[in-house]
């Protein structure tokens, strides 16, 4: 349960304010985070500009020629004494990722496997049958901080971060889990990788500018579950093993060389 | 479509307009011109609509040749410009005819140059902006990386110019300091959990902008010792950041978040660096000295509004 008296609004800069609920990792929370982000937009929307949402905390972009803070900061108490409690998670849709964790997809997993004292089988098990909250979207276009990752599998990031891991890298990193939507530099710890795009790109021809529109795969808010799927079931997905390393990738094409 | 051809370019030159403000929450960065008193000025010294597209140039040396007549304004850092060779003003408009030559060299002071088109630099859309964002630039969202033989698409306004050239004689002047750059800031929690001797040793002290400074952060050399302890020792949950956010990694050098931030951070945070020192901050080089004063949002607001004024 989360009291007003508990969320605390700072005005950090001339058009950004921050509300901080307390420093935890919580869906029941979370969930009361999105649902003040989504009345704000609805109910301040002549003044709001974005707003971005994070673990325990949301920032609001405003037109500060639109209004004061004297009253902004009125309208959002308001709205703040309204959150309803969450004390459960609706039971909204679960989006499935599926993953194939191998020794070859899974840059790190046996690393995973000694520093936990796990075996394969139970890392991947352990990833797999939790379901997860969607935290926050941010670092790269598409990217989702997903949480919380079973205790057992919690390890710090990589002493030194690897400068590239391929699209769909499915990856741990102390309380959180992910998919890398492109191709990037990486600190976490690559279990496996997955087909499926975190993001589509749509373009419409409007007069001549070539306007392309931006939908992610998970939004803020949403629950995600990870299925292990196998090798061959992969490729048929149109998925391509990327391995570590200067191998070539395998994908559906090559299958029968290479396996 | 008209274009301007890219005969030479040695450094880092992108399309920004004032960025892409309303997809944060998507997890993109706002990017945008990093000075918007020179980009600004430059559409308001052609005319054009103040957002409007133009190409944000880091250290000159770039060279372009016009396929068609156009009219533009360079504003920014001193490079030397010529066309066809013969030196030309900055803070000034100038006409192109098919043909010429448009060349900036490094420039003796400051950092980035706008060069903005009567019309606006028409690339592909991209979240409702022109804004290039480097993290971006493999994934094909918007216009390509500029390089040798890169066309710059820009529109077909051609009509006389004379009643907006009559403003572009303004002094950049007074906008600029010569001294020392002063950051003003907000300061939030950590600032205030620091003694006064503590703020103090701060406040005196000078800080040397980086070499790893760019469109992304800004950042300074160390700050003293005394202040470092106040630091929290445990990793902190990623919380939303903003233009200006001071970042304080456990090196204990800031960095100071500009245009092309990301979204979100977990290093704690000092306090927020106001606007208009940022479009200031943007224009100095590796090197040069910054300095840090505390300041109330209402003075940062009135700054920001004041400045905005300029240009309506």
């Amino acid at each position: 349960m989360i009291k007003a008296e508990r969320i605390s609004l700072s005005y950090i800069s001339e058009n950004a304010l921050l509300v901080e609920w307390p420093e935890i990792i919580c869906p029941q929370q979370h969930q009361q985070i999105i649902h003040f982000q989504q009345q704000v937009q609805t109910k301040l929307s002549d003044v709001i500009i974005d707003t971005v949402a994070s673990y325990a905390s949301l920032i609001i972009y405003y037109h500060f020629d639109k209004t004061t803070t004297v009253k902004l900061g009125h309208e959002l108490s308001e709205i703040i004494k309204c959150l309803p409690l969450i004390s459960a998670i609706a039971n909204s849709e679960i989006i499935d990722i599926p993953v194939y964790y191998g020794l070859d997809s899974g840059w790190d997993i046996k690393f995973v496997s000694e520093k936990t004292s796990l075996t394969i089988d139970q890392v991947i098990e352990l990833h797999s049958q939790t379901i997860y909250h969607a935290y926050a979207l941010g670092f790269t276009p598409g990217f989702c901080y997903l949480a919380s990752l079973a205790k057992q599998l919690q390890l710090p990031r990589r002493n030194s971060p690897r400068l590239s891991v391929p699209q769909g890298a499915v990856a741990i990193a102390e309380q959180q889990t992910a998919v890398y939507p492109t191709s990037s530099p990486a600190g976490w710890h690559v279990i496996g990788q997955t087909p499926m795009a975190m993001f589509n790109t749509e373009n419409h021809d409007n007069d001549s500018n070539n306007q392309v529109s931006f939908s992610a795969a998970i939004t803020v808010g949403q629950q995600v579950r990870f299925t292990a799927i196998s090798r061959e079931h992969f490729l048929d997905l149109g998925g391509i093993i990327h391995i570590e390393g200067n191998k070539k990738d395998i994908k559906e094409s090559t299958k029968e060389k290479t396996s | 479509m008209n274009f301007l051809d890219v005969l030479k370019i040695n450094g880092q030159c992108s399309i920004q307009d004032l960025g892409r403000l309303h997809s944060q929450h998507s997890g993109f960065s706002a990017s945008g011109a990093a000075d918007e008193y020179a980009f600004l000025s430059a559409n308001q010294m052609l005319g054009n609509e103040l957002n409007c597209a133009a190409l944000e140039i880091t250290f000159g040396q770039i060279s372009l040749q016009a396929q068609h007549h156009c009219v533009i304004a360079i504003t920014g850092a001193n490079c030397a410009v010529k066309i066809n060779n013969k030196s030309i003003k900055h803070w000034q408009v100038h006409q192109l005819s098919a043909g010429d030559t448009l060349s900036f060299s490094a420039p003796k002071t400051g950092l980035i140059s706008y060069l903005a088109i009567a019309g606006g630099i028409q690339s592909k859309l991209w979240l409702n902006s022109r804004s290039q964002t480097l993290n971006e630039q493999s994934l094909g969202f918007n216009e390509e990386k500029i390089i040798i033989s890169s066309k710059i698409p820009f529109g077909e306004r051609t009509e006389s110019i004379t009643n907006t050239t009559n403003i572009s004689q303004q002094s950049p002047d007074n906008f600029y300091q010569n001294e020392t750059l002063t950051l003003r800031f907000i300061p939030q929690q950590l600032w205030q959990n620091l003694d006064n001797k503590q703020q103090q040793k701060i406040l005196e002290q000078h800080y040397t902008v980086s070499p790893n400074s760019n469109r992304m952060g800004y950042r300074l050399s160390q700050l003293p010792q005394s202040a470092l302890v106040q630091l929290p020792q445990t990793n902190q949950l990623s919380k939303p950041v903003t233009y200006g956010t001071i970042q304080l990694p456990k090196n204990g050098e800031p960095i100071i978040l500009m245009k092309e931030r990301q979204t979100i951070g977990g290093y704690p945070v000092l306090g927020c660096v106001m606007q208009t020192d940022l479009f200031r901050l943007s224009q100095l080089r590796p090197g040069e000295k910054v300095k840090f004063q505390p300041t109330t949002l209402l003075q940062a607001q009135q700054q920001l509004t004041a400045f905005y004024q300029r240009f309506n």
